[in-house]
């Protein structure tokens, strides 16, 4: 046996375990579930074949449409608000602020904090009658809404929430932000530029990379929206329409309906979806990222 | 990896077993109960493990046991038996994902004859028999009669018609002067889990079995979605989502019956199991849920929900498994468990004592409801999660009157016929396959 074909099964034997783990665990079942995608899969019987029966019925399907617009709604405002907060957080302590570490530990600490809790907490935060928003609104002479009751105010309910979880977008941009050349800035201040101008033709440029991982992270995460949704809007008299997300109905499909192959066919749309946004943001990169050469 | 393995065989986790399993066959039942209702069941399971010295059972918490028992099912792993809802029979049926028991209960002395009549309709689907039944409750009006004095209702008079319904919510409405609610009467979205349920008390249904047909279009249905906007109209919406957004969790002492913040509750008999943990005082009164004027009242009307025992496909003990399930299906031991979920027992023939010394005040009315024959259980149809989730749906947008419920239910009809069709034309499909 030859040196090259020796090292090479060296290397095979050291990476299956994952190998095995991923075509185990990942791959076989995306295949199948793809087979399932075109099939009738109650879960409790086999699958029967149906073509693309489940591909045409979700543009048949009131729910489908309904949790797609409010997946691109709920996608739409709460990534570019999630993104601009948080570099403008990052911007805030890269400067020379007292207590910038206590700052960052406490918009860092959030993140730790189980979905699920931070979702019952935000609920009674969030209560129309008894929670501290609208104790607080109330103080400032503002009634507030119901807002995890009322349709028109549980987007942007979801939205303000979704913003406590920017601290680890935050750490990202701080440390962007301190790779930044001073030299830059100097020669910035030299052309005349002010702090504004500053930001937008030096800061934002040179972390434009970090800007692009993180809303392609941020990206991902929203279109499969799931785990507070379902906790917040999930009522007795059932769910919200206003908080049915895309994940959600997903699952329904899959575990409550047993309509597995309905649920794959979803899943495979969702992760077409992912990847062609992805592919736009990375094409969209080349012209509006900068990369600095080494 | 294969040390990994074999240091995880030699010193990994074990889980406990009880000396009691040893030489005997063990059956794993998964129920959905915890705390005191769990507790109760234990002492069933406990009560078997006793009796005799072949069989052990034991007892698993299972959360959202439909799902789970789905996939543990199709997995090929399942428990040996399962406590499921009723609902969930058809679906579990029509898949064979249970056995039937039509050979095996009567074996072991179980019969169809020894349960109520109403409550018969669960446990059997397309004239087979597919599960006993281990609680069952009926759904009725739940009052507090303290309010009804307090507005000069006479407290041992719960409302008998629709109309009488809406005069007594109307008395006992209490707003302040700046126009909030303190106080409802009746509220259909509390607690919200039956929102299908008013077309019935209409004199209508939601379903036909017979020609697997959705009915939500119906003229009763109409006139019960008409009846219930009228509420919402009257109060506000805006005014009453404020107010039910300061209700408490239902299974907690915040419950807006029991704070008084709603005076009338279509609930079944579990309720009364809240009210003796966390407000014992509590006055109340229990009635057959009424119906509208010239719906025939000679018997009551409610719905059936109750919790069935079946063994799934693949089980290892099938025969052990129903030997268990008919130790709980004994009359001693039906009632037991009923008295300690405050539910009526499911079994045509209760002891002399149970009704007098029953925790639940109202169980008389649960038990007639459970002899009536108008007595009527969730639509037997595999896709009902699907079907009662658009019901929910479109149900929240009539509540908040943002549609006309004419045109909505007419939508709703062709959609849930949808989910019909599509089951039924799998189905032929499967027959033909």
């Amino acid at each position: 046996m030859s040196t090259s074909i020796r090292r090479n099964l060296h290397g095979l034997l050291w990476v299956s375990p994952w190998l095995i783990g991923a075509g185990a665990f990942m791959f076989l079942p995306m295949a199948m579930s793809l087979y399932y995608s075109f099939t009738d899969f109650p879960m409790l019987e086999p699958p029967l074949w149906n073509g693309l029966g489940n591909y045409r019925r979700m543009l048949d399907d009131p729910t489908f449409l309904r949790v797609v617009k409010n997946t691109a709604l709920y996608c739409a405002v709460a990534i570019p608000l999630q993104t601009m907060v948080a570099v403008a957080l990052a911007a805030l302590l890269n400067g020379k602020v007292r207590f910038s570490r206590f700052f960052q530990a406490c918009i860092f600490l959030p993140t730790l904090v189980p979905l699920i809790a931070s979702a019952m907490v935000w609920m009674w935060l969030f209560n129309g009658e008894l929670g501290l928003v609208n104790r607080l609104l109330g103080r400032a002479g503002i009634t507030g809404p119901s807002w995890l009751i009322d349709q028109n105010w549980v987007m942007p309910s979801l939205v303000i929430m979704s913003l406590w979880g920017v601290g680890q977008a935050v750490v990202v941009y701080i440390a962007a932000l301190q790779d930044v050349p001073r030299q830059l800035y100097e020669a910035g201040r030299i052309d005349g530029m002010g702090p504004l101008r500053q930001f937008a033709n030096v800061t934002l440029p040179m972390i434009s990379p970090a800007i692009l991982f993180n809303v392609v992270a941020l990206t991902i995460n929203s279109v499969q929206i799931f785990a507070v949704p379902f906790v917040m809007f999930r009522r007795p008299d059932g769910t919200n329409p206003a908080g049915h997300f895309y994940t959600h109905y997903l699952y329904e499909n899959a575990f409550v309906y047993g309509q597995m192959g309905y649920a794959s066919a979803m899943a495979w749309v969702q992760l077409i979806v992912v990847l062609m946004l992805t592919a736009v943001m990375l094409v969209a990169s080349k012209r509006l990222v900068h990369y600095r050469r080494v | 990896m294969v040390l990994g393995g074999t240091g995880y065989a030699a010193f990994g986790p074990r889980g406990s077993r009880d000396p009691r399993e040893r030489n005997r066959i063990v059956l794993d039942y998964w129920e959905k109960w915890t705390r005191h209702e769990g507790e109760a069941m234990m002492k069933v399971v406990d009560a078997f493990n006793a009796s005799q010295n072949r069989i052990f059972v034991r007892y698993a918490v299972t959360s959202d046991i439909g799902q789970k028992s789905m996939i543990a099912i199709a997995g090929g792993d399942p428990p040996d038996v399962i406590g499921l809802y009723s609902f969930n029979i058809p679906p579990y049926a029509e898949s064979n994902a249970i056995m039937a028991l039509d050979e095996l209960a009567p074996r072991y002395g179980v019969s169809l004859d020894n349960y109520a009549k109403g409550v018969r309709q669960v446990m059997q689907h397309k004239g087979q028999w597919w599960a006993t039944v281990n609680t069952a409750g009926s759904v009725a009006l739940y009052y507090n009669k303290a309010l009804f004095a307090e507005v000069g209702l006479d407290p041992e008079r719960p409302p008998r018609s629709i109309e009488e319904l809406d005069d007594a919510h109307r008395k006992l409405v209490l707003m302040r002067e700046d126009g909030e609610l303190l106080r409802a009467g009746f509220l259909h979205r509390e607690p919200g889990w039956w929102s299908w349920l008013w077309p019935y008390h209409f004199g209508g249904s939601i379903y036909d079995p017979a020609g697997d047909r959705s009915t939500v279009g119906s003229p009763e249905c109409v006139r019960a979605m008409i009846w219930m906007q009228m509420y919402a109209r009257e109060l506000g919406v805006d005014r009453v989502k404020k107010f039910a957004d300061g209700f408490g969790n239902y299974f907690t002492p915040e419950n807006p019956f029991l704070t008084g913040k709603v005076a009338m509750i279509v609930q079944g008999p579990w309720i009364a199991n809240l009210i003796q943990a966390f407000k014992p005082d509590l006055a109340y009164g229990v009635a057959p849920f009424p119906v509208a004027a010239g719906v025939a009242n000679s018997e009551p009307v409610g719905l059936i929900d109750t919790d069935v025992l079946a063994i799934p496909r693949g089980a290892k003990h099938p025969e052990a498994s129903m030997e268990f399930i008919a130790w709980t299906q004994r009359q001693d031991m039906t009632e037991q468990l009923a008295r300690a979920h405050f539910k009526p027992s499911p079994l045509a023939r209760i002891s002399e004592d149970f009704l007098s010394t029953h925790p639940n005040k109202g169980i008389a009315v649960h038990y007639n409801i459970f002899n009536s024959s108008r007595a009527f259980i969730a639509p037997p149809t595999r896709v009902w999660q699907q079907f009662k989730d658009e019901c929910d749906s479109v149900v929240q947008r009539l509540w908040r009157l943002e549609v006309e419920p004419d045109a909505a239910l007419a939508a709703l009809q062709i959609r849930t016929q949808g989910f019909l069709d599509r089951a039924a034309d799998e189905r032929r499909r499967r027959a033909v396959s």
